[in-house]
């Protein structure tokens, strides 16, 4: 009960907190605090999947492409609300994830791995060969440019919805029925929880969520959809942003998010290296020394600096 | 060794299922009676094994690493991509090009074996997604250090088997097919009989198979885990080197697109099984070709979705690859 | 020397308390300078591949930043020197738009120049032309940016267009080779379409002449398939429409499939050393066919153009690290040359105190601008009809195998776009 009152005071300063933080920032960092938002709905998403249903995606990348050609091509050709645009990816990709889902359910481990790899690598082919409706490798644009204080508050809002969201989700009788799945599925089938159902939806909540991310990731794109934005190494970002995050965990998710919205920006002026070709080196050795050092993640890490406390 | 094999009873298992050998053997005679009548389906079907080789010899290193430790390597290619800028270094210092060709794959072995002990072992015990994420940091940094160290423009080797063409029957078979279809083979082999023939190869098969049992038997696992590492980095050396002649250019992003290949050729031969991957590589190196001709709606654009959606359909009949086979799930 | 670099520097203190002394009174007219231009300097900016696939272009912003520090070391543009931030965002558009925001927003720049690439700019076209920045002298050769000047006023490119070039290859086809069966290779996306639309509407009547037409992903491995696939359509002409490695694996393949047709190559790959390496291995590249605009530091014809002297004397003082690139015959060292030459001719001409609609407008009204860096005879043209700086193009045609250089041969082709 204590814990759970500490929860709500932590999610409700970290609302002020994100409230209020737009008013500090110039214009630019307002723009890289909306990724860190977008980044952290795709981490959401990925974690419900990875960490709490224990099955392996890298093809997220592939969901956000929907998402986000889903924004594009809707304020292209209807000059839809760009806001409306989220819901309406959300609940498109929702229909993809679980339609995946479905096949996925005979595959488990590292095929899971490589069949949704697959779909990461296969999905921003599609664009270019259906490319008289998609505008193929020149992108397709929205017809609104939005700026960086919009970004903010929209992506923003999404991020604290989706928490709230997953949150409910992730603590009530699906969630248990997700972590059963998790930890044993002979378990959870012997205890009356249907596998299909749940691992299904899993897909497709997980999927839902990286559609609305891959929304915004167009929109803070200058509303610019093209397909090498989405390429696989977009997923393996977020698969690194969740294991650093914490899997099995949501407290972590804004660190997980800065980290890879963030690094890459901060690590071309690392010294030695130089600016040009140190970008990759100090990210990647980065993505190893925490996973060396942080086991768990950083949620890992709060649940450990917590327990000595209680200690103390 | 012969008191070692005894104990350790390693099933022997070259073939796979008979549902699925009839369907390799139609495959067989397919190509054969399609070349014979055109030419054009022949050269592609040449063309198809060659580039299927390399796929097959990265996706055997896949393998490896996945029997030894269930998890697959994302920085497979990268490492072989820097392998080949060693090889590459080693031509500029002087060496001809087998001379350097034979030091890169023993660095190689080296190569792996540290980044076996330094890296993966820590994080060996704690989950395959950690492991995973290790190996995407490694194809990172890797990729992020050749860039720093070589740059990112195009490099040129010289050419290992000569220009030359021959005529096998009225087909133009280039010398470079042959030797990389050779040079793949030989290694096959020559790691076919490692692990048949020595008492470390005997271990590591022990190791993988029957982790427990080899344990008590005294295989020191640990040690036998980077030498799998090692191997692997040499195999995927050797898919490097013989994919730089085929593109003529080496950049570092040489091995990305055999990678996603790799992938494919070693969950189509199942994961479990070396001969599987080298197997699947030839399939999917043939079939993309015969696709990409004669299926025009297909194109370049869509022959990796296509070439993965037959991958998945394959998963879905049988989800443990063509020559795996269904091992007991644990609870 | 010591007294005289004393009074120099005593001269130049006076200017500067004059100049802000003037400043100060004149609040009011200093108030009104466009970003990033001060009494002093211009700052500019763009993104460029310095990593990742692209990155063989890091030549072209290294050879404009040397330009401007000839310039600059000759008393810059108007008294002002020319401050160029050159940001990476390894040809991904996704990376392209915030390092643009950056440039813009965090260190308010005057123009948005030269950056490279059809994607990366496609992503933040809308975003400069709303704030009114000058997106200039942009490296694409897609023609979005010459055909949409009326709805993107401050986007303009530099060079000749892709299909334009396209078009060159498929006149010249028709008036000399009019009964050749053509095969075309092209990359599946805007790039490779664009330059195969224009091939088709340079063959005009002779379209039909085209028997086979194959594209390539750039993740596929190999090439043996499209090349045996156009070979055994009866081709005995290939026009390759492709990015430099596939360009190189075309070649080689086509030889080693045993087929040596008559070649036309996309400028984007006709670098020496490109053509150099698919000869080293067995590919038969002597009449190869593409088109130049630039002039090349290899040919011993030109050796006595000024532009060619010009480009030795600022390559070897200001980036003595290109200069290897440049004896190579790299034409993205005249290309970079070129392009930062139109830019300081444009200040030149956007008024004494240079605003952005000033240059916008001098780029947009060039007649037979002499840019030393292009080929003999091609000039720059443009008017507030037409948005495209350089509308021609010379054949040229390769000769000496694994040694050798393109050589121009022909007449100029006009009204290339």
């Amino acid at each position: 009960m204590k814990r759970g009152l500490a929860g709500y005071v932590a999610v409700a300063a970290c609302a002020v907190f994100f409230a209020l933080l737009p008013f500090t920032l110039s214009d630019y960092h307002r723009g890289i605090a909306a990724q860190v938002a977008l980044y952290l709905i795709a981490i959401l998403g990925l974690n419900v999947l990875v960490g709490y249903t224990g099955q392996i995606s890298i093809g997220h990348s592939a969901f956000m492409a929907i998402g986000g050609y889903t924004t594009a091509l809707m304020s292209h050709y209807h000059h839809t609300n760009l806001v409306a645009t989220l819901p309406l990816a959300f609940a498109i990709t929702f229909v993809c994830g679980v339609l995946l889902g479905l096949p996925a359910l005979r595959l488990s481990g590292v095929y899971l791995a490589l069949a949704t790899f697959a779909l990461a690598v296969s999905v921003p082919q599609l664009p270019l060969k259906f490319s008289k409706f998609t505008g193929g490798s020149a992108g397709i644009s929205a017809n609104r440019i939005v700026g960086n204080t919009w970004l903010y508050e929209v992506a923003w809002s999404a991020a604290a919805v989706a928490f709230v969201f997953t949150w409910l989700l992730l603590r009530g009788r699906i969630g248990r029925a997700f972590r059963a799945v998790r930890d044993s599925e002979v378990a959870a089938t012997s205890s009356g929880v249907t596998l299909a159902i749940y691992k299904t939806l899993a897909f497709g909540v997980s999927a839902a969520l990286a559609g609305v991310a891959g929304s915004l990731f167009v929109l803070a794109t200058n509303g610019f959809a093209q397909p090498n934005e989405f390429s696989v190494t977009l997923s393996l970002k977020i698969l690194i942003g969740a294991a650093v995050a914490g899997l099995g965990s949501l407290w972590g998710v804004v660190i997980g998010a800065a980290f890879i919205a963030l690094l890459p920006t901060i690590s071309a002026s690392a010294p030695l290296i130089g600016s040009t070709h140190g970008q990759d080196v100090v990210f990647g050795a980065f993505v190893i020394l925490v996973m060396l050092l942080l086991p768990n993640g950083v949620a890992g890490l709060l649940l450990r600096l917590s327990r000595l406390r209680a200690r103390a | 060794m012969a008191e070692l094999a005894r104990r350790l009873p390693i099933p022997e298992r070259l073939l796979p299922a008979r549902p699925v050998l009839l369907v390799l053997v139609a495959a067989c005679i397919f190509l054969t009676v399609g070349s014979s009548i055109s030419t054009l389906f022949a050269q592609l079907t040449v063309a198809g094994v060659a580039s299927g080789v390399v796929f097959g010899s990265l996706g055997l290193a896949l393998v490896l690493i996945y029997r030894a430790t269930e998890v697959i390597n994302f920085a497979q290619g990268e490492m072989a991509m820097a392998c080949v800028y060693f090889a590459y270094q080693l031509m500029l210092w002087g060496l001809s090009y087998w001379a350097a060709f034979f030091s890169t794959l023993a660095i190689a072995f080296v190569f792996g074996v540290v980044i076996q002990q330094v890296v993966i072992r820590p994080v060996q015990h704690r989950s395959v997604i950690a492991v995973v994420i290790v190996t995407v940091g490694l194809f990172i940094l890797i990729d992020g250090l050749v860039e720093w160290k070589w740059g990112a423009n195009q490099r040129f080797m010289p050419a290992p088997f000569g220009n030359q063409v021959y005529r096998l029957g009225g087909v133009p078979v280039a010398r470079q097919q042959i030797g990389t279809i050779v040079i793949v083979l030989v290694c096959v082999l020559a790691l076919w009989a490692f692990f048949r023939f020595t008492k470390v190869g005997l271990g590591m098969r022990a190791g993988a198979l029957r982790p427990e049992a080899a344990r008590l038997v005294g295989v020191r696992t640990n040690a036998l885990l980077a030498v799998g590492w090692g191997l692997a980095a040499v195999l995927g050396a050797v898919a490097g080197l013989m994919t730089e002649p085929s593109q003529y250019v080496l950049s570092p992003t040489l091995m990305q697109p055999v990678l996603l290949y790799a992938f494919a050729a070693a969950v189509l031969g199942g994961l479990e099984s070396p001969g599987g991957a080298l197997v699947g590589g030839i399939a999917l190196g043939v079939f993309l070709n015969l696709i990409g001709q004669y299926w025009t709606f297909v194109g370049s654009v869509l022959q990796l979705p296509v070439a993965f959606a037959a991958l998945l359909l394959v998963l879905l009949v049988k989800p443990t690859g063509l020559f795996g086979h269904r091992s007991v799930r644990k609870v | 020397m010591g007294r005289k670099g004393r009074f120099v520097a005593a001269l130049a203190a006076l200017a500067l308390v004059a100049s802000v002394a003037a400043s100060a009174a004149f609040g009011a007219r200093a108030h009104r300078l466009d970003p990033g231009v001060t009494s002093t300097t211009i700052k500019i900016g763009g993104t460029f591949p310095l990593t990742g696939v692209a990155s063989l272009y890091k030549v072209i912003p290294a050879a404009e930043s040397a330009y401007f520090a000839y310039i600059n070391a000759h008393g810059g543009v108007n008294g002002r020197k020319i401050d160029f931030t050159v940001l990476d965002d390894a040809y991904d558009p996704s990376k392209t738009v915030p390092l643009t925001q950056q440039l813009v927003e965090q260190d308010g720049i005057f123009a948005d120049f030269g950056s490279l690439g059809t994607a990366p700019n496609l992503s933040i076209w809308g975003y400069l032309n709303q704030h009114k920045v000058p997106q200039v002298l942009i490296a694409t050769g897609d023609s979005y940016w010459g055909f949409s000047a009326k709805k993107y006023p401050w986007t303009i490119g530099y060079q000749p267009d892709y299909p334009g070039e396209g078009k060159v290859y498929g006149k010249y086809i028709a008036a000399n080779t009019p009964n050749a069966k053509i095969g075309v290779l092209y990359q599946n996306d805007a790039f490779g379409k664009n330059y195969f639309a224009g091939l088709r509407v340079g063959l005009g009547a002779k379209k039909g002449q085209i028997v086979a037409s194959q594209s390539y992903d750039p993740t596929q491995t190999s090439l043996v398939q499209q090349i045996l696939a156009l070979k055994s359509a009866g081709a005995d002409t290939l026009v390759i429409f492709a990015l430099p490695s596939q360009a190189i694996t075309a070649m080689v393949t086509a030889t080693k499939v045993g087929w040596s047709p008559q070649i036309f190559l996309g400028n984007v790959s006709a670098n020496p050393i490109f053509l150099q390496i698919a000869a080293q291995n067995g590919a038969n590249v002597n009449g190869v066919i593409s088109t130049g605009y630039l002039i090349d530091a290899l040919n011993a014809s030109q050796a006595n153009l000024p532009g060619i002297k010009l480009m030795k004397s600022i390559i070897s003082t200001y980036a003595p690290s290109l200069v290897p690139s440049m004896n190579g015959g790299d034409a993205n060292v005249p290309y970079g040359l070129g392009a930062a030459w139109t830019f300081v001719y444009a200040l030149q001409h956007a008024g004494k105190t240079p605003t952005r609609a000033g240059l916008m407008n001098a780029l947009k009204s060039m007649h037979n601008v002499k840019d030393p860096f292009l080929y003999p005879g091609i000039t720059l043209n443009t008017s507030a009809k037409d948005n495209f700086p350089t509308e021609q193009e010379i054949l040229t045609k390769w000769s000496g195998g694994a040694t050798g250089d393109f050589t121009a041969f022909g007449k100029l082709y006009n009204g290339v776009r």
